[in-house]
Parts: structure tokens; C-alpha cells; sequence
């Protein structure tokens, strides 16, 4: 059997980090949690997760894109996604659709909340293919 | 004989006729922002008043019943003040920003702005600040540019049944937003676009993915492949000042070129192959005794709304992708691979008539190993915003043919922009199969029209067949609950989710009437009687498709790629 993945879960929302720990570890993923962005440096330099997910703005409104900058330094093959509410709150609209974005955002793809379960889910299985669609295929 | 008097006209009003009703027939433009055509009056904006002689006051034209006797007068001095200060009211309150809204040079409140000469701001109102819903996946919300009109409310709730916003708070706190307000992604939103359609402002746009699409276009690495659908032909030329109806296929396709596509596909292609597999798959399902009626799968808000409405009913639904993704998996896994390209370097975009497409295209079950069937979906009005953007006037340019293989249709793909066109053609092709023989008259008047409902019952031969054709979800509501309350005699039910179908989809052309529907529709008949390859079965890169790859309809490889299952859904109520 394989290795269940790791997933870092970032935000200062309590509920968020509830939910969304409770639907992945349901995906088979072992999820750990970090309430801002210090707690998730320190789980970081215990070791590398398989994939992160991260809110933007946090304990300062670029919380996100500070860590995303250090996940990337000390892990620079770890996939990461922002899963941020900062269109709704500010008006500015990020995305990671794009390499030029990409490059400056730090991490592998930006999604909106509310997200849909099912979006989260797949934007996961993607980000950590080939292996893990493989696995997914072959189990369907 | 009841009769009233209008700026010094006399006319005879029909029985229960609003004086708004009687002035439009008249030819007199009365401003509304509230009022939709076929609703009963809600009276919320307050700018169709008239002066009545005798009454006190002004009074709402819209909601106001012309009496034998009355005497009217709708631009009298004390009206136009009245409408200008209203009007003055609710800018008081809205955002400065039109040169950079979406819906600049498209917006009911600007050309009103415009007509009654407003040039300052006499009123400073309190603006409530509102979050911006860009969740979803179709429509985006801005609850600040919202003038409370109430039409997307009511057009959710009572044409569409849906029901997903409402108004939240009292007084001048008053917005429209989704339940708990928790966005319109996680809502019961079925992204058909009804409610952009008739917002008068930028309250709710699509989700643009223009910009996306010009990155890929510009892109060297990227292969750029683009489908049409059926409904965009007579329908973006409204965009470029000519008439509704105006078929501008080619045209289209000659400027979808300039724009940059390397290879522009028809999705009528794919409505044929659609065509295909759903009449076989009714025809297995009534040999086998499998699950009917069976419905049809071609409109994606009509899916989410059974997925999450109506959950015991997701086996009837017919498991065909829909004509979008049936192309796009076709470019992706078969096209792609024949051309030596990896399907991961080649972008596929749709231009469709709809929002919800664009919902559908990111669903997951619609993408192979996480590479999608279909990378962007443009809205009719999006596709008008690239061709200015790239400089294009399609009036001007010389038609040109859609590329091979998947280019040529039949006419019964195409009128599958129309409420009632897929049925009619799958009426064609089972009669083929079923009897070797073609339809003595192919077309089949009872299934066409704007009515909500529409029904058919055929022999065709020796099975009796009985087929419902509805547009509007809540017509598909009504319909599910005669199902659901017993109803037996139907085989096949056509559904699509806006009324009249995709030529009145949520991604169509601004500002259009039940009239410019009427005339769409009628494009795409015309399209048809004046067709040489009627019947989708007679498509010749079709049976090609068939014969080479396919083998057969409902083969292994047509499941693989054509097919796909849905799930019970559950989201915010």
C-alpha cells in the first residue's frame, strides 16, 4: 500500500482548518494544520508535506504570499495552492492561471472562496499527479 | 367601448392592459428598470410613471390597469422631473467607476443617465460596502453597482425555480444576495445567466475568460483550437448593429481565424454526433426496458439543477455528454493525438451561448487525467468583446468554411440553439433507424415555437412514441413533478434551461427582446428548410467518425469518450 499523502493546511480561520481537514483526511490524505503563517513555518522545517493549501491573508493582509515565497525557497518542487477570499475583500483580483503569474505568486494554482469541495479536491489530484492519478485511475 | 386618452391620442386598451402595455403599442418609450416582459408588474424602480388626470400623484404605468376614461400623460413636465430625480436618487449611491465596468456602453442606468441629460451629481448617498462574489465558476457578482430592480430575483425564482438569491436585510441596508451569503459558488446557483441577462447594470457578468484566451492565443507553445455552438451564428452579429436573425456563420468563421485560431471547429458537428448517440441510447433503453422518460443532457444548468433539486431523476437524465463536450473530447483525445500533438499543448475554447458552460467545462468528470476537454468557455458577448479587441468587423469580411473533420453539420445539429431543435432531430434520426425510411416532412411543426411546453406523441414505426419539449427550468419543474405524480405517456423529454433555448441563453447579446428571440429562432429554421444535409444520421464525417474510430453508437470507445454519469449535488439552501 501507498503512503497516505501529506497535506499543510494554513488559515487563520478555525472553521476552514475544521472543515476542510475533516474532507480530505475522508480522501485517504493525512492533513495537518497551521493557524497562520508562523505555525506553518515551523511545521515546514520539521519536514516536507506533499502539497500545501494556504489562505492569503492571514495575521497580515500578504501573510499567504510570504509563506508561499518561503515554501517554495526551502521546497521548490512542492505544489501549492491559495485558497483566498481577497477578491471578495479588496476588489484586486489575483490568479495563477498563467506562468507569468505563477512566477511571481509563488504557488501552483489560486482558487476563490466558498470553494466547492469537488474543486479543491481535483485541483489536489492534480497537483500531485503523475503518481497520484495513476493510483486513482487504477483504483476506479 | 373602454378607452383612454394618451398625450392627446385615443386608444382602445385590451381587457386588463397596463397604460405601460397600451403606450409601448402606441409607440410612446416609457423608461423601466424593472419591468420584465410576461411577469406580472413588481412596481420596484418607480421610473414609469405617468400623470393621470384626477389621481393624486404619479402613478406606476407598469402596474397600473388603463380604465375606460383616463387620461394620460407620460411626458408631461412634473413626469420628467420626477424620473430624473429618481434616477438622480439611485446614482446617488452608485459607483463613479463606468469607464471601467464591464458594462460600460451596455448599461440600462448609463443610456437612462444619458437620455435625460443628468450631467452632476446632485445627491451624495450612503454606499453600503459589499463583498464581491467571484466564486463561481460562470457569473460574478457586484452587489455594489445593484439598484435593487429586483429582476434577477425574480427571474431566478419565478422562471427558473431556482430561487438561489434573494434580498437580505431591510431598508436602505437592502442587498441581493445568495443564502448566508456565502456565495454564489456554493449556492444553488444553476450558472444559466438568466439574471445577467436582464440586469440593467454591472451587477452580474459573466466570469470573462477573455484575457486567458488571448494569452493562449499568443502563446507560440499552444496549439489554439475553437468550436462554435449552434446559437452564436445568429446571434453575435446583434453585437455589430445588424438585425436579430442575421446568420453570420461564415463570417464568423473567417474572423475566428484572424483572431488567431489555428483550427475552428463547428460544435453542430458534435450536436450530430450527440444526436447519434442519444437516439440510440432511447432506443436501447425502451427495447431493454432501462429507465424513461429519458432526458435530455445538453443544457449544464438543467443537469446541476436536477443534480440538486431533483436527485431521484439523475438516471433518467441520458448519460451523452453534452454537444460541447462531446467536441471537446474528440479534440483533446482524438484529434490531438492524430496530429501528433500532445493534448496538453493545445487549448481548446468554446464559444457558447451560455454560462453554464462554462460550469460544465470545469467539472471534473469532464477532463482526462486533470486534462480538460475544454480549456475556456466565451459567452456570445465575449466573443464580441475579442473580435473589437483584435479589431475585427464581421460585417465586412467574406465567409469562410469551418475546418475538417469536425466542420460540416447538418442542419438538425444546428437547430439545436433552439427549444425543441434537439428533439426534432432526434425525431429524424430514430425515425431512420427504427424504419430504414426518411420522414416524409422532416420539419415537425408541434415541436416548434417559444411556448414553454411543447408536446409530441409519434408512431414511428410500430412504437408509439410520446416526447415533451420544455424550456425555462420551472416549465422542467412542472414537468417533473406530472412525472414524479405518475405521469406514464412520455418516452423523451427535451429540456433546456433558458426560455426558448440557447438563442436566449445567458451568454447572448444584451438588451434583446422576446421579439429578437422570435427572430433568432426563425434564422435557425430558415437555416434549416434551406438546408441540403438535413438529418444528423446523414452526416457524412460522421458516419466517417463512426466507421473509422467510434465503430458504433454506445460502443466501448463512444462510452469512453462521449458518455459520462452525474451525481447527487448538494449545496447552500
Amino acid at each position: 500500500m501507498m503512503a497516505r499523502k501529506k497535506l499543510l493546511l494554513v488559515d487563520d480561520d478555525l472553521d476552514i482548518l475544521e472543515q476542510l481537514s475533516l474532507a480530505l483526511g475522508g480522501e485517504g490524505y493525512e492533513v495537518v494544520t497551521a493557524q497562520g503563517r508562523k505555525e506553518g513555518e515551523e511545521i515546514l522545517m520539521l519536514g516536507r508535506p506533499d502539497l500545501a493549501i494556504i489562505d492569503l491573508m492571514m495575521e497580515e493582509m500578504d501573510s499567504g504570499f510570504v509563506l508561499c515565497h518561503e515554501m517554495k525557497k526551502l521546497y521548490p518542487d512542492m505544489p501549492v495552492i491559495i485558497l483566498t477570499a481577497v477578491t471578495a475583500a479588496t476588489g484586486l483580483d489575483f490568479h495563477a492561471r498563467s506562468d507569468e503569474a505563477r512566477s511571481w505568486v509563488k504557488a501552483d494554482a489560486l482558487l476563490d472562496k466558498p470553494v466547492r469541495f469537488e474543486q479543491l479536491k481535483e485541483e489536489v489530484l492534480r497537483l500531485l499527479e503523475p503518481r497520484e492519478s495513476e493510483a486513482t485511475a487504477a483504483g476506479v | 367601448m373602454t378607452t383612454i386618452r394618451v398625450n392627446n391620442q385615443t386608444v382602445e386598451p385590451k381587457p386588463g392592459e397596463t397604460i405601460l402595455s397600451v403606450c409601448r403599442r402606441l409607440g410612446i418609450q416609457i423608461p423601466t428598470l424593472c419591468h420584465i416582459e410576461g411577469l406580472p408588474p413588481s412596481g420596484a424602480c418607480r421610473m414609469c410613471l405617468v400623470e393621470v388626470e384626477g389621481m393624486p400623484g404619479l402613478v406606476p404605468s407598469c402596474s397600473y390597469p388603463a380604465a375606460d376614461g383616463m387620461i394620460v400623460q407620460t411626458h408631461s413636465p412634473l413626469v420628467v422631473k420626477a424620473r430624473r430625480t429618481i434616477l438622480e436618487l439611485l446614482l446617488g449611491s452608485h459607483p463613479d467607476d463606468c469607464l471601467y465596468c464591464v458594462r460600460n456602453n451596455h448599461c440600462e442606468l448609463q443610456a437612462l443617465a444619458a437620455e435625460m441629460g443628468v450631467r452632476q451629481r446632485r445627491y451624495v448617498g450612503r454606499r453600503e460596502r459589499h463583498e464581491l462574489d467571484v466564486s463561481g465558476p460562470s457569473i460574478v457578482r457586484d452587489p455594489g453597482k445593484c439598484i435593487l430592480c429586483g429582476k434577477c430575483v425574480r427571474v431566478c425564482e419565478e422562471i427558473q425555480t431556482v430561487a438561489s438569491i434573494d434580498f437580505i436585510s431591510r431598508g436602505a441596508a437592502t442587498f441581493v444576495g445568495t443564502a448566508f451569503n456565502k456565495g454564489l459558488n456554493v449556492s444553488s446557483c444553476v450558472n444559466c445567466g438568466q439574471c445577467v441577462r436582464v440586469c440593467p447594470t454591472g451587477a452580474l457578468t459573466e466570469r470573462s475568460c477573455v484575457q486567458e484566451v488571448l494569452t493562449a492565443l499568443d502563446d507560440p507553445r499552444k496549439t489554439v483550437v475553437v468550436q462554435h455552438a449552434p446559437a452564436v451564428s445568429v446571434t453575435i452579429a446583434e453585437a455589430f448593429g445588424l438585425k436579430p436573425g442575421a446568420d453570420v456563420d461564415g463570417q464568423m468563421v473567417a474572423a475566428l481565424r484572424r483572431v488567431g485560431f489555428d483550427h475552428v471547429f463547428d460544435t453542430s458537428f458534435s450536436a450530430d454526433l450527440t444526436i447519434m448517440e442519444e437516439a440510440s441510447e432511447l432506443a436501447h433503453r425502451i427495447q431493454t426496458g432501462g429507465i424513461l422518460p429519458m432526458m435530455t443532457s445538453c443544457s449544464p444548468a438543467w443537469i446541476k439543477f436536477v443534480e440538486q433539486f431533483f436527485p431521484e431523476f439523475i438516471p433518467n437524465v441520458s448519460t451523452c455528454k453534452s454537444p460541447q463536450q462531446m467536441m471537446g473530447a474528440l479534440i483533446k483525445q482524438f484529434w490531438a493525438p492524430r496530429q501528433g500533438l500532445d493534448p496538453r499543448q493545445v487549448v481548446s475554447v468554446s464559444i457558447m451561448p451560455c454560462t453554464a458552460k462554462k460550469f460544465e467545462a470545469a467539472r471534473p468528470e469532464m477532463a482526462k487525467e486533470h486534462v480538460y476537454d475544454v480549456d475556456y468557455v466565451l459567452t456570445t458577448r465575449e466573443l464580441a468583446q475579442l473580435l473589437g479587441i483584435r479589431g475585427l468587423n464581421l460585417s465586412v469580411l467574406e465567409p469562410e468554411d469551418a475546418d475538417t473533420p469536425f466542420g460540416e453539420r447538418s442542419s438538425a445539429g444546428k437547430i439545436f440553439g433552439a427549444s425543441g431543435g434537439v428533439m426534432e432531430a432526434a425525431v429524424r434520426t430514430a425515425h431512420y433507424a427504427l424504419t430504414g425510411k426518411e420522414l416524409s416532412d422532416l420539419k415537425i411543426q408541434p415541436l416548434r415555437g417559444l411556448q414553454g411546453v411543447k408536446e409530441l406523441r409519434a408512431k414511428i414505426g410500430d412504437l408509439e412514441i410520446g416526447a415533451a419539449v420544455v424550456s425555462g427550468l420551472g416549465q422542467a419543474r412542472k414537468l417533473l413533478e406530472e412525472v414524479r405524480g405518475g405521469r406514464r405517456d412520455l418516452h423523451f423529454i427535451e429540456v433546456m434551461s433558458c426560455p426558448g433555448g440557447c438563442i436566449n441563453g445567458g451568454g447572448q447579446p444584451l438588451g434583446t427582446d422576446m421579439q429578437a428571440v422570435a427572430a433568432r429562432m426563425k434564422a435557425l429554421y430558415r437555416i434549416d428548410a434551406e438546408g441540403t444535409l438535413r438529418t444528423s444520421h446523414s452526416n457524412p464525417w460522421v458516419k466517417r467518425l463512426y466507421e473509422e474510430f467510434l465503430g458504433a453508437p454506445l460502443s466501448e470507445r463512444s462510452h469512453h469518450l462521449l458518455h459520462t454519469h452525474y451525481h447527487h449535488r448538494e449545496v447552500v439552501l
